[in-house]
């Protein structure tokens, strides 16, 4: 069975990991993981999506779950640049959209795509798992509904075990998804869910605006061109509270996050670093510039405001300049 | 109870069995009959039942008599007559007597006892009788018979003036009575009473309508619905309490109701004949006495204020209910400052008063003193965790100590945070427009500045307004304190919430300039008049079943018009009453010329009731001010009013403009369209004027849309859109047609529009900025990036950006660097921002990176 040969992966490579490395690296907010496929040799780290949605039921919703997967793909290998061979698309009617997804989502080739990824997964490489669909059950046995078989979360529990040694990012945007964070949560993943229990039964809205936060930039709170999954979850459910507002309806889905600390650290997007190194040596001072306006903001409290007001523009020009000349290089600001 | 025999004795045998059987009887015709038929028959040997019955059909004389005759066994009844009466002095001697000669019903007479002193300021004797008595019912309760148990009942009750928890006792005591003599309407009416105090209408109304279905004409039960029917503000309150009176004439407490209706509604004549009976009954109503108190206050009738406060102080040494009902009629008639200086003579009198608290506190509140009125709540709360107005209004300023308090000049804005910068950015500028408006046109301006709350939940302001959710209106004004629902506490379209703060301002001056006096009718006219000249749009519009209604003749004339909204004879008749006296008030300006208004208000300032105020200042009775205004009709609405017709039911609306636009519908749905454009054009000659959402104009800019003929669209939708202020449907779509022309002017207008019945977009707002900044109105554009700001956008600091922008192009460099650096400061990458830096540095024109 799948499932089994998945584990015997995992124990293999948990011989192979240095965990605590990349969970040291995952905690330090200063070594944001820009993940980009373009990386240089010195920034190696890759990244693999699987996404998965379920049965739609009616076509409103099997046209709402096809568009979110359709743009989750466009964003992993558009904007991500994640390799076709770490992309994994599995959804209802797959014949749908031939060029895009994978296969049907089944409990089976959901298994056997955690195995794929498993095989091509490196140490340090970033995992984002997201599914979504009608949601139902309640702690190991929750579940999302897709042709035949359900896995439950004990499944996906299993799935995931053996990705120690990678950053894994799952979400679970269907309804009633609550009690998957706490099946799956571990170290060295962040576990997102639309709903805080497996309670909340309704039709959920966090998948569309969440997809659209990675899409868009607009959840892109300190446009630095990648989205953090903090920034990413963060967006979906301030919008998703917008909606129920705007709507005049009471929220009915509290989206969970299982560690807002590493997934404050880890992000999607990017520019690729330029080989150039006169690029490389204006990021480097323009980095160091960010730095210093890091540390002036540190010790604000202890400045005057017209002191710290100047010296402040004073950085903050330095940096707009530095960009500038490494527009001018060719290159492109990290 | 022992059993009834129905079918045995006669029915005035004064034993046992004919009381039985009198009661069984009662259960069967109405009270006056029967006590008519009894009271020709045998008065003269009459018991305890028949003399009651007698009592509650208005016959006191026969029953005093009776009660008299019926010698020592009779003494509780007498009492209970003579307290009826009035004779208080005498009731507690027939009570005295009742209890030292060992008659029967002792208990009954010793509640008796302790109501008289309670009433006559004694409530030490009141509370340790009441003690008494209900320290021997917990202990022996199963003894007690149904009329010993509601005078347990009553005990409980008179306790509650010190302690609100024995009111549950109260109706246990009353519900036991109940259960054991199904014919002892005493219980149920005291309970339906008790709860109804206890603000418990639903329970109330179950209690009443359950004797009313045994006897559809009792008194007091009629009284009693009518109380609820008042509590939940339905018109039909006034009707039943004067069924009440043709059962029973001599009901004090209906008159005493009556009255004050009467005097809700400005009618004080009436008001003062309904007192007169009152006191004719019963010379020893406080309520009566404290009505004709405030009839003659109104009227400024000092002489017989005094006599009446005088009559109050012989009843009570400390009269303070007297006040409660002064400072609660003050209120009504929307004079809160008097209200609270009255309700403060009443809590001085008495500290421990709930209700005399309560108005204290919700008055304080109305008059901004928000923390005495909070304290004041707080003692009232304390006293009585039952009431429901004052634990809501306490829970809301809990709830409001979160608001944003905005204090810009004349204005103190108080608003929830999520709604306090879009408020300041638009509420404020509009406000200080309308003050500089009113202040010139009314000739006066509020002493201190005008604190105007927003709610985001419509229950909220209705806690606000009112101490209960299920207040139908959009805003209130006590003054200079306002409130008004948030845009966000209604559906997007429902309500302009801009012409309702204005219409809520007027208010401010036209009670202002009047010191309070101005009548309903007028103030809220003015108010709306004052709407429609704001804006182009703003305010209430002649509607079909408006025109109808008058042509029906289902509105009152100008000098009952006040009658349309405190007595309203259906429910549209308070918001068609709105418009024709904002139509009343336009034609009296332009009959009259602008003086006249602030004129009025100076006359109504003085003391002068309307018919004075016609006189002095219109020259005319109001008689002839109706004559005059029907004509003014005629003329503004002739065609119209040709074009209409009221139906045979409420919403029934008929007449050639009604049947067009009928017919144009049914072509459109059978896809008749050439037939349906000739009915709409049919409709739209037979009434030019009519420019509703939903009439022809409607109907031909889709019509022409449908062709792709723009032009004729925009100028149908122009039609509804300059006229209808809610029109959110066709700004929307015109807004839609005038941006693919690009027709920035025109688009900026209609996105303003919308603006003020839906303010939440913040891709509306961006678009108006846009607008703007094509068209060089920075100022706007500046405004409008802002608003997006305020409404919390997708994505912040873009929106921050693109305010940089703004402030950049309008020449303020400092405000756009300040709005840089402070972008940067989080988001030292923001490339866009890190541009417009370098441009404003350089002093380059700023244009938005790509």
């Amino acid at each position: 069975m799948a499932p089994v040969a998945g584990v015997g992966m995992m124990q293999y490579l948990r011989v192979s990991c240095v965990r605590s490395v990349v969970r040291c690296a995952a905690i330090n907010s200063a070594l944001v993981m820009a993940l980009h496929a373009g990386a240089s040799a010195a920034h190696a780290q890759q990244q693999h999506a699987l996404i998965i949605t379920g049965l739609g039921g009616e076509a409103a919703y099997r046209d709402a779950f096809f568009g979110i997967a359709v743009l989750l793909h466009d964003v992993a290998k558009d904007k991500w640049n994640v390799a076709d061979s770490s992309l994994i698309v599995l959804a209802e009617d797959a014949a749908r959209d031939a060029k895009r997804f994978d296969g049907r989502a089944t409990k089976e080739t959901v298994s056997e795509a955690f195995l794929k990824l498993s095989r091509r997964a490196k140490p340090g490489d970033v995992v984002f798992v997201f599914l979504h669909g009608h949601g139902s059950g309640q702690g190991a046995e929750s579940r999302v509904n897709l042709s035949g078989a359900d896995p439950s979360a004990a499944d996906y529990a299993t799935w995931l075990s053996g990705f120690t040694q990678q950053t894994v990012v799952f979400v679970n945007a269907a309804s009633a998804s609550g009690d998957f964070s706490r099946i799956l949560a571990g170290p060295g993943r962040v576990i997102l869910t639309a709903t805080k229990s497996s309670v909340e039964r309704n039709d959920t809205r966090f998948a569309t605006y969440f997809a659209r936060g990675l899409s868009s930039g607009e959840a892109d709170t300190n446009k630095d061109s990648k989205v953090s999954v903090l920034e990413a979850f963060s967006y979906a459910q301030r919008e998703v509270a917008r909606e129920y507002e705007t709507d005049n309806r009471m929220l009915t889905e509290h989206a969970l996050l299982s560690d807002s600390s590493l997934a404050a650290t880890v992000a999607f997007g990017g520019r690729s670093v330029s080989s150039d190194p006169r690029v490389a040596a204006l990021v480097a001072e323009r980095q160091a510039l960010e730095s210093q306006v890091a540390a002036l903001r540190a010790r604000k409290d202890s400045m005057t405001a017209a002191a710290y007001e100047t010296e402040l523009e004073r950085l903050l020009i330095a940096i707009a300049e530095k960009t500038q000349a490494i527009r001018a290089a060719g290159g492109s600001p990290p | 109870m022992s059993g009834h025999h129905p079918h045995a004795a006669p029915r005035c045998s004064g034993t046992q069995t004919g009381a039985n059987t009198w009661r069984t009887l009662r259960r069967a015709i109405s009270i006056p009959a029967c006590a008519l038929l009894l009271g020709a028959w045998c008065v003269d040997d009459a018991d305890r039942p028949t003399i009651l019955a007698m009592a509650d059909a208005g016959q006191l004389d026969d029953a005093e008599r009776a009660a008299r005759a019926g010698g020592a066994p009779l003494a509780t009844t007498l009492g209970d007559v003579l307290v009826l009466r009035g004779q208080l002095r005498a009731a507690d001697s027939a009570y005295e007597a009742a209890i030292s000669g060992n008659a029967p019903l002792q208990r009954v007479a010793d509640v008796g006892r302790a109501e008289l002193s309670a009433r006559r300021g004694d409530l030490a004797d009141a509370l340790a009788r009441a003690q008494r008595l209900t320290v021997a019912y917990e202990r022996s309760s199963g003894d007690w018979t149904a009329e010993e148990r509601v005078a347990a009942g009553r005990a409980y009750v008179l306790l509650g003036l010190r302690d609100a928890r024995t009111a549950r006792q109260a109706l246990a005591a009353f519900d036991a009575a109940w259960a054991a003599d199904r014919t002892l309407f005493d219980s149920q009416v005291r309970a339906g009473e008790l709860l109804l105090e206890k603000y418990n209408a639903p329970d109330a109304k179950s209690s009443f309508e359950q004797i009313l279905t045994l006897n559809a004409t009792h008194p007091r039960a009629l009284l009693g619905l009518a109380r609820v029917q008042e509590f939940e503000g339905s018109a039909d309150a006034m009707a039943t309490v004067r069924k009440s009176l043709a059962a029973n004439p001599a009901l004090t407490p209906a008159h005493t109701m009556l009255a004050r209706l009467h005097l809700e509604a400005e009618a004080y004549d009436s008001a003062d004949v309904a007192v007169n009976r009152a006191l004719a009954v019963d010379s020893s109503a406080m309520e009566a006495w404290a009505l004709r108190a405030a009839s003659a206050w109104f009227v400024g009738d000092s002489a017989k204020f005094e006599h009446s406060r005088a009559k109050a102080t012989a009843l009570h040494p400390r009269p303070a209910a007297f006040y409660a009902t002064l400072a609660e009629s003050a209120v009504r008639h929307r004079r809160y400052e008097e209200g609270v200086r009255w309700a403060t003579q009443a809590v001085t009198l008495d500290s421990s008063s709930v209700r005399a608290l309560g108005v204290l506190g919700t008055n304080q509140l109305r008059t901004g003193a928000m923390e005495e009125g909070r304290v004041t709540l707080e003692r009232a709360f304390a006293i009585d965790p039952f009431n429901l107005w004052h634990k809501n209004t306490l829970d809301l300023l809990d709830q409001m100590k979160g608001f944003s308090v905005i204090e810009r000049g004349r204005f103190r804005l108080v608003v929830s945070p999520e709604d306090a910068a879009l408020m300041e950015l638009y509420l404020l500028p509009m406000l200080e427009e309308a003050y500089d408006t009113l202040a010139v046109r009314y000739a006066w301006k509020p002493d201190r500045p005008v604190r105007f709350e927003i709610f985001r939940r419509h229950a909220d302001f209705s806690v606000r307004s009112v101490g209960l959710t299920g207040l139908g209106a959009l805003g209130v004004s006590f003054g200079d304190v306002l409130a008004m629902d948030a845009p966000s506490a209604r559906e997007p379209g429902s309500f302009n919430w801009g012409s309702t703060a204005w219409h809520e301002l007027a208010h401010t001056f036209t009670l202002g300039s009047s010191e309070h006096r101005v009548p309903r009718w007028l103030s809220e006219g003015l108010s709306v008049l004052e709407e429609r000249r704001a804006r182009d749009g703003w305010g209430a519009q002649a509607s079909v079943e408006f025109l109808a209604a008058y042509k029906a003749g289902m509105l009152r004339p100008v000098s009952t018009l006040n009658d349309g909204f405190v007595r309203p004879r259906y429910p549209a008749e308070v918001q068609f009453s709105y418009y024709l006296a904002s139509l009343v008030s336009e034609m009296i300006e332009q009959e009259f010329g602008a003086t006249s208004l602030p004129a009025m208000m100076r006359a109504y300032r003085e003391g002068l009731e309307s018919p004075a105020v016609f006189a002095r200042v219109l020259k005319m009775s109001g008689e002839a001010l109706d004559t005059k205004f029907a004509a003014y009709m005629q003329k503004r609405f002739g065609q119209a009013l040709a074009a209409v017709e009221a139906g045979e039911g409420p919403g029934d609306v008929r007449g050639p403009f009604v049947t067009a636009m009928r017919e144009g519908v049914a072509h459109l749905e059978a896809d008749r369209k050439r037939e349906a454009q000739q009915s709409f054009e049919k409709a739209q000659s037979l009434w030019p004027e009519q420019r509703s959402a939903t009439g022809p104009a409607w109907y031909l800019a889709r019509l022409a849309l449908e062709r792709a003929d723009t032009t004729t669209a925009l100028s149908q939708l122009a039609l509804i859109t300059r006229a209808q202020e809610t029109a959110l449907a066709a700004n929307t779509l015109e807004a839609a047609l005038l941006e693919a022309r690009g027709n920035d002017k025109a688009l900026m207008a209609a996105l303003e529009r919308i603006i003020w019945m839906a303010p939440y977009d913040a891709e509306l707002h961006a678009k108006l900025a846009e607008a703007a900044a094509r068209t060089g109105a920075h100022a706007i554009a500046v405004r409008e990036r802002r608003a997006v700001l305020a409404i919390g956008p997708s994505d912040p600091l873009e929106a921050r950006y693109q305010l940089a922008l703004a402030l950049a192009k309008a020449g303020d460099v400092p405000g756009a660097r300040r709005e840089v650096l402070g972008m940067l400061e989080t988001a030292p990458g923001f490339e866009k921002a890190q541009a417009l830096l370098l441009q404003l540095r350089a002093g380059t024109p700023p244009e938005e990176a790509p």
